[in-house]
């Protein structure tokens, strides 16, 4: 089944909604927010097509090949929708359409050329999870991380500009380590499309082996930067704190982009046979213990919610890479599902982050706040215990924010703990599990723990400490995103069932990969004028 | 009514309960006890169903492929604890009517209420051991709520959050537990499970399944180590005590225990674990028990023991002991709820819970001193009282256990000990407040309460003493079915009554009795000399001090922790990435062999020798100079990179060496302009160079020369490869006829590989807009406001010709005059030479990119020499619409062929020929470069202004100590 054109709608729509909003200049805010709102709504609409449309096309037949500019294969830039690609659209589709419309609360006025950044990123984001062309991917890892700097630095002001230069820093330099790599690679393969490089592989001489795995690993290094695993994430809590909350809340999906690269590479190069075969398996599932750990610690030390939701995101990256690491397709399937809830529930308790600040409740507290005190007969006090009344506002402020927390610690019954039981349950799968099983349940089960621990508290000091609570003033617009992001994991708990079986669709597509790399070098530019036809590689 | 009917019936209920008005609370207290009274209804009515040993089963499919269906399985032994949920239940939302005071918003107390209810219902009826762990944390988590449910007090947040945190860790050990089973089984299911009782013991795997599922028990039944809990979660309104803290939440431990009772028990693990638990909380419980001063901590500390006690019995392995077990939870949730509930009452009529304070209440309040007199003489195990016959259970299983001798012996004298200490704390309940000499200093006048407030507690204790009375007939039946299934199906041989005649049993209870009222008037004489008012010895080992501060240290440890092994500084975080990149990098070739390849290698001639090592010493130059003379390093960079440029064209790059050459001119103008806002060098001339900073430079110069050697290395290792398999030939071959030029490096960029190039011009353009939305909000710093150091240093007889951009008016004058008017008159060969540039590219070296930079390079001229408001004031340049136009007719070009049929950015070349010109090759391409140059154009001014802007714009004077709008 062709899907055509579709496939790189989710790329040009963007591209040209940002040309567009740069053209309608800062004056006509009522058309730009129309224009970024519903061209991020079509968005939505493309990828869940997409979705929908790879899942109903089978499981070996479900890929979608995109010859830019009409050249085959290794030649020309490919985009590639499978599954993976089509999940990952769909994301970023949800999560865009609540960022767009919650930024329009407000948070748009904050700076100039909010609404074509958001739009540039979504494309960069887009491009990164389409693209089949190693060069390509760095091409879109540059859009999207140009605006991102914008986006970081949206709203101005001295935190986030001191931790904005260090994340650009930061960025910048992991971009010219995936520039290094990725020129070591394609002087030993002398190719550049994934698909290529994976079908040669095995043939790669012996010789030649030990620079081209040096390039792996440089590129590695590049993605595992934006995955933010310890000891390559100091850049993260600062940048995601000091961030504006509908991007913050984007952001949410920015480390996923490294994790992406990482399951997509890794198991299309080294999952099929062949002597680099396993090839840095044990590095990253060493990785994402120490990152879970670390996260686990940020958790543990962390009073204010926005951090609190920053190393959250740091978890569940060290998760997706320790699950990574395993290198079955069950467990990635497991993983899969852990991923799309996990970034749902993140984005939310971002958004959640301002609006429960707006109570008037300093998240920012001292350590004495937490310090015991003497214990003293209950009833000390002789004042008739009368409950106090929750606001509506707050009250359904609260609400959303104990689904998020449940869904982030992976607490049930929604699907946080769904995918934490796949995930374990997945692991211990193995005939005899190996040691790195058991470290990923206890560190899982450990850092849920530690989630449940720092949110409670966090809940606490935000919704139930003493003194009346003023109901905050929240708008529809900012309530929609927060509601819609949280149903959509409500809707994950209830189809978890069909959403699985997608993910283990994926997962198995992905362990195999034979099918993807033939349909990417099997497809045939559309003959034209000066094209006569089908031909082979010289 | 189907079981997922009577599942959902209380979360209905919440729900419905949730949107009440929050303040009617007799309509509330009547929809929530309806809802418990109907499910009670139904679950009695299940008896039939269930009473010699059937089980009902109902399956809904959830996620079969994680092996995790709802099933709802009810057996004797889950009907037997769905009574008590759903019958204490309703009891308790009628007590809770005037319990709460009117101005309570007791909706949020009975919507969590009912959804306990449910989550509790949820794991008796669990037929899945994952669905299991789902709502036994479910109702962790909903019992957080409750206990919280007066959050403005201290205490009722963190009871709370302890109750959470202890038992929510139990519920993750929990699903641990259930994880390693469902590996060793193959299944979730109860049923399979409770089949595989010989796989799962002699499993390797056993004992950290049995382990983690006993963590998970423990914490939830408040077990020695983890019982510190419960006494804190006594801040929760009395209601929720009497339902959660007797009946139900604390129970789900030992109803795991139970259930899994045939699938774990019968090890000496299991021995070991439960019964050192079990015994230590009974013994310890009880004796802490004894020394409280609040009622309702009184009672806590005696759950705890008796939830001990329980433990006790299903760890001693025999199936009779299971039983006692069984039976011991029916009675102790009877007498345990309706004391809850007569210390509510005694809190609610006089203001206080204090022992101390309390006399005499039996003259005012005969009618609850009655029934809380009998409730505590069930709980202190006197004879024709439920929690005699338990307890004669207990006491014979001790006396006839065989085992290792120190258990033998030790066992009953703990038993006996234990059953002294009950009858003390009992008496302490029950004797010390309602007779004496009538308290006088009570906050409120005590009277009986209403009389449907007591209805609740009349009726279990009228339980309490139809069982005690009449064991057989009233409870036997019951107690059969409950405990068929805990044990297995056979139930062993035991004899329900009151008199068992004269045995070991029997003197222990009588010893238990006559020492715990001698040990109660032992212990009343030394409190009223003011002795022994504190636990005495365990005062110190006290769990929720250890907890508290526990979770403080730790608070402060992962704060160091995480302190050591990341960075806030920038310096420190590069090291890391570059570090780790060369260990990586080193660590993925070692083991595959490493070489260089062996292409024919090219002389070096003295000259590109010499252009290099000019080019180094820029390089190195520039780094050196960074910190020190931002100019100089600024020039010298350039010099790095026209070096690089002249490389390109030595090596037959015309299109890369033109590019770079442009790219090096707009940049450095750039970081020229930039360089004036820059804020001076921090330079603190007291501070010497310590030790310390030597060995840091050192580490720094050491990776930083090792960066480097590995690049020079990994480039000489690529440069020296012949590349087999590259597909660069197909390149050469196919721009031409295919692509349509000849320039196969503008070929690659605006056909083969436009999709890049798009993606490209867009990094451009949003880096620029980047650099005006943030630039935008500068303010520099005050030092660099004024005129720069180099002006001032002039003597004020000298007339400057620079330009000053904010004295309006003005224009270059004197010697600037001469490059100004140069720069004005270069203005259009420029444009000629970039139009020229623009159409060859397609053929010969150029293209959009360089052409967008000569006319950028033209523009920032002017800038430099004429003056910001000079130039702005002669050309209209909007670079923001360059931009957007550009980026638009690069994609409109891509979308063109999209519109004939062809994917995005296929290129098409035109031929055709025009009178005069003559024949014309019109590449679609030519429009995308276009855009291309569009962008370029843009986005360089749009950097340009930014900056520019800067020396014009009026500046506020910089508040002191405050951010610009701080976030």
């Amino acid at each position: 089944m062709s899907l055509g054109h579709l496939v790189a709608v989710p790329v040009v729509l963007p591209l040209v909604t940002a040309a567009l909003l740069v053209l309608l200049g800062e004056k006509r805010r009522r058309a730009r927010t129309l224009l970024n709102v519903g061209a991020t709504l079509a968005g939505l609409a493309v990828a869940a097509t997409l979705l929908w449309r790879i899942d109903a096309g089978g499981v070996p037949g479900a890929i979608g090949v995109y010859l830019g500019s009409n050249w085959e294969a290794p030649f020309g830039v490919v985009l590639v929708a499978d599954r993976l690609t089509a999940l990952m659209l769909a994301l970023v589709g949800v999560v865009g359409f609540g960022v767009a419309l919650y930024a329009e609360a407000g948070w748009h006025r904050a700076g100039v050329y909010f609404h074509p950044l958001f739009q540039i990123q979504l494309m960069g984001l887009n491009g990164a999870f389409l693209t089949g062309d190693l060069f390509n991917l760095f091409v879109f890892f540059e859009v999207m991380l140009a605006a991102s700097y914008g986006l970081q630095l949206h709203g101005s002001g001295g935190p986030r500009v001191a931790s904005g230069l260090h994340y650009i820093a930061v960025n910048l330099l992991a971009s010219s380590l995936f520039l290094v790599g990725l020129a070591t690679i394609y002087g030993v393969m002398g190719t550049l499309t994934m698909a290529d490089i994976a079908a040669k592989l095995p043939s790669v001489p012996a010789d030649d082996r030990g620079l081209l795995h040096a390039g792996m690993a440089i590129l590695a290094v590049a993605f595992l930067v934006k995955a933010a695993t310890w000891p390559l994430n100091a850049w993260l809590v600062p940048a995601y704190t000091a961030a504006s909350a509908p991007i913050a809340a984007l952001f949410a999906l920015m480390t996923k982009v490294g994790v992406y690269v990482l399951v997509r590479l890794w198991t299309l190069f080294f999952s099929h046979g062949g002597p680099s075969d396993d090839f840095g398996g044990p590095v990253l599932l060493c990785g994402g213990l120490a990152t879970v750990v670390f996260g686990a610690l940020g958790l543990l030390s962390s009073l204010s919610l926005g951090r609190i939701a920053a190393f959250s995101i740091v978890v569940s990256s060290g998760t997706l890479l320790s699950a990574l690491g395993m290198g079955t397709a069950a467990v990635t399937s497991a993983a899969l599902f852990y991923l799309v809830s996990a970034t749902l529930a993140v984005s939310a308790l971002f958004l959640l982050v301002e609006l429960v600040g707006r109570m008037g409740v300093d998240g920012q507290g001292r350590l004495s706040d937490v310090e015991p005190g003497e214990d003293t007969n209950l009833d000390d006090e002789e004042v008739p215990l009368v409950g106090r009344a929750f606001p509506v506002s707050i009250a359904l402020l609260g609400l959303a924010f104990v689904c998020a927390a449940l869904i982030v610690a992976g607490l049930p019954p929604l699907a946080g703990f769904l995918a934490k039981v796949a995930l374990l349950s997945a692991v211990l799968q193995a005939e005899a599990p190996t040691a790195g099983a058991w470290w990923i349940l206890a560190l899982l089960l450990l850092s849920g723990f530690v989630a449940t621990l720092s949110l409670s508290r966090a809940g606490i000091r935000h919704f139930w400490s003493t003194g009346n609570r003023l109901p905050p003033d929240v708008k529809l617009v900012e309530a929609v995103p927060v509601v819609a992001l949280l149903g959509a994991c409500v809707l994950l708990t209830v189809y978890a069932e069909p959403v699985l079986r997608f993910t283990g669709a994926t997962a198995s597509g992905l362990h195999a990969p034979g099918a993807y790399i033939e349909a990417v070098l099997t497809t045939k530019p559309r003959p034209g004028p000066t094209r006569p036809g089908p031909e082979g590689a010289p | 009514m189907s079981l997922f009917a009577l599942l959902l019936l209380p979360f209905a209920g919440s729900l419905l309960t949730a949107v009440l008005p929050t303040r009617a609370r007799t309509a509330l207290a009547a929809c929530a006890g309806l809802v418990a009274a109907v499910a009670a209804a139904r679950v009695v009515s299940l008896y039939p169903q269930i009473r010699d040993g059937g089980v009902i089963r109902e399956t809904v499919s959830w996620v079969p492929s994680l092996g995790l269906d709802l099933t709802l399985r009810v057996d004797g032994f889950a009907w037997m604890f769905a009574l008590l949920v759903t019958v204490i239940g309703a009891l308790v939302c009628l007590y809770a009517r005037y319990y709460m005071s009117p101005d309570d918003p007791v909706a949020r107390f009975y919507a969590f209420f009912l959804a306990f209810m449910g989550a509790m219902l949820g794991v008796v009826f669990s037929g899945n051991l994952v669905q299991l762990v789902v709502f036994w944390e479910l109702t962790s988590v909903v019992s957080f709520l409750l206990i919280g449910y007066w959050h403005h007090h201290v205490d009722a947040r963190r009871g709370a959050r302890m109750a959470l945190t202890v038992t929510g860790a139990g519920g993750l050990a929990l699903l641990g537990g259930v994880l390693v089973l469902g590996h060793i089984v193959g299944s979730y299911d109860l049923d399979v499970v409770l089949g595989s009782g010989a796989l799962i013991r002699s499993h390797a795997l056993y004992p950290v399944a049995l382990v983690l599922v006993v963590v998970g028990a423990l914490t939830k039944s408040a077990q020695f180590p983890f019982h510190f809990w419960l006494p804190r979660a006594m801040a929760a309104p009395t209601p929720v005590s009497a339902y959660l803290h007797s009946a139900t939440m604390v129970k789900a431990g030992v109803f795991l225990l139970a259930r899994l009772w045939p699938v774990l028990s019968g090890t000496e693990w299991w021995f070991w674990l439960l019964c050192g638990a079990g015994a230590s909380t009974l013994l310890l419980g009880a004796f802490i028990a004894m020394f409280q001063n609040d009622l309702k901590r009184v009672l806590a500390f005696s759950t705890i023991s008796h939830l001990g006690l329980i433990t006790l019995l299903f760890g001693l392995n025999s199936p009779l002991a299971a039983v006692a077990g069984v039976f011991h939870i029916m009675n102790h949730a009877t007498f345990k709820a309706s004391l809850f509930m007569a210390a509510g009452i005694v809190d609610h009529e006089t203001g206080t819970r204090d022992i101390r304070r309390l006399n005499g209440l039996m003259r005012s309040m005969p009618r609850t001193g009655t029934l809380a007199l009998v409730a505590s003489g069930a709980m202190a195990g006197v004879p024709l009282l439920n929690g005699f016959l338990s307890k004669e259970m207990f006491f014979a299983e001790a006396v006839f256990l065989t085992a290792h001798p120190t258990v033998e012996v030790g066992l009953p004298l703990l038993a006996t000990l234990a059953g002294v200490f009950a009858v003390v704390y009992s008496l302490r309940f029950g004797y010390e407040i309602f007779f004496g000499e009538p308290s006088t200093d009570l906050p409120r006048h005590p009277e009986e309460p209403p009389g449907w407030m007591l209805k609740p507690v009349e009726l279990l204790v009228v339980a309490c003493l139809v069982v005690g009375v009449a064991p057989s007939i009233s409870i036997g039946p019951l107690l059969a079915a409950a405990a068929r299934p805990v044990v297995g199906g056979d139930l062993p041989e035991y004899h329900l009554a009151v008199w068992h005649g004269f045995g070991a049993p029997l003197v222990m209870s009588l010893l238990a009795i006559v020492g715990g009222v001698v040990g109660y008037l032992w212990l009343r004489s030394h409190q009223r000399s003011g002795r022994l008012n504190e636990t005495p010895f365990f005062e110190r080992f006290n769990g929720r001090r250890l907890f508290e501060s526990g979770l403080v240290t730790a608070t402060r440890l992962a704060r160091r922790a995480l302190r050591l092994v990341s960075s806030r500084r920038l310096q420190a975080q590069m090291f890391t990435i570059i570090g780790v990149a060369i260990l990586l990098a080193l660590l993925a070739a070692r083991g595959v062999p490493l070489v260089w390849g062996d292409r024919e290698r090219l002389p070096a001639s003295h000259e590109f020798v010499l252009l290099w090592v000019i080019g180094m010493v820029c390089a190195v130059g520039a780094a050196v100079m960074a910190k020190f003379h931002r100019l100089v390093a600024t020039t010298l960079m350039g010099g790095a990179g026209l070096v690089t440029a002249l490389t390109f064209l030595w090596f037959s790059a015309p299109d890369l060496a033109l590019t770079q050459l442009v790219v090096e001119v707009v940049t450095t103008i750039l970081f020229l302009l930039g360089l004036r806002w820059l804020p001076m060098r921090l330079h603190d001339p007291s501070r010497r160079t310590t030790m310390r900073d030597r060995v840091r430079r050192g580490r720094d110069l050491l990776l930083a020369v090792g960066a480097g050697a590995g690049l020079a290395a990994l480039s000489y290792a690529l440069l020296t490869r012949p590349a087999p398999q590259s597909i660069s030939p197909f390149f050469l071959d196919r721009a031409l006829p295919e692509g349509g030029g000849t320039n196969v490096v503008n070929v690659m960029l605006v056909d083969f590989r436009a999709f890049d190039t798009i993606g490209e011009i867009t990094v451009l353009g949003a880096v620029a807009l980047t650099v005006y939305a943030l630039l935008r909000r500068f303010r520099p710093p005050a030092e660099s406001i004024g005129r720069p150091q180099q002006q001032r240093v002039l003597p004020s007889d000298v007339v400057t010709d620079l330009v000053k951009p904010r004295a309006t008016g003005e224009r270059a004058g004197g010697y600037m005059m001469v490059p100004a008017t140069i720069a004005r008159l270069l203005l259009p060969f420029s444009f000629v030479v970039a139009a020229h540039f623009l159409l060859r590219g397609h053929n010969e070296p150029g293209g959009g990119f360089v052409a967008g930079l000569v006319v950028a390079i033209a523009y920032l001229t002017q800038y430099v020499f004429s003056g910001t408001r000079w130039a702005e004031g002669r050309a209209h340049l909007l670079p923001p619409r360059w931009i957007a136009v550009g980026l638009l007719l690069a994609a409109t070009t891509g979308l063109g062929a999209v519109a004939v049929g062809y994917p995005f950015l296929t290129s098409h070349t035109a031929h055709f020929t025009l009178p005069l010109v003559g024949e014309v090759h019109l590449p679609s391409a030519m429009f995308f470069d276009l855009g291309v140059f569009a962008v370029v154009v843009g986005a360089t001014l749009l950097i340009l202004t930014a900056l520019a802007h800067q020396s014009i714009r009026a500046h506020r004077p910089p508040a002191p100590n405050k951010r610009t709008e701080a976030s």
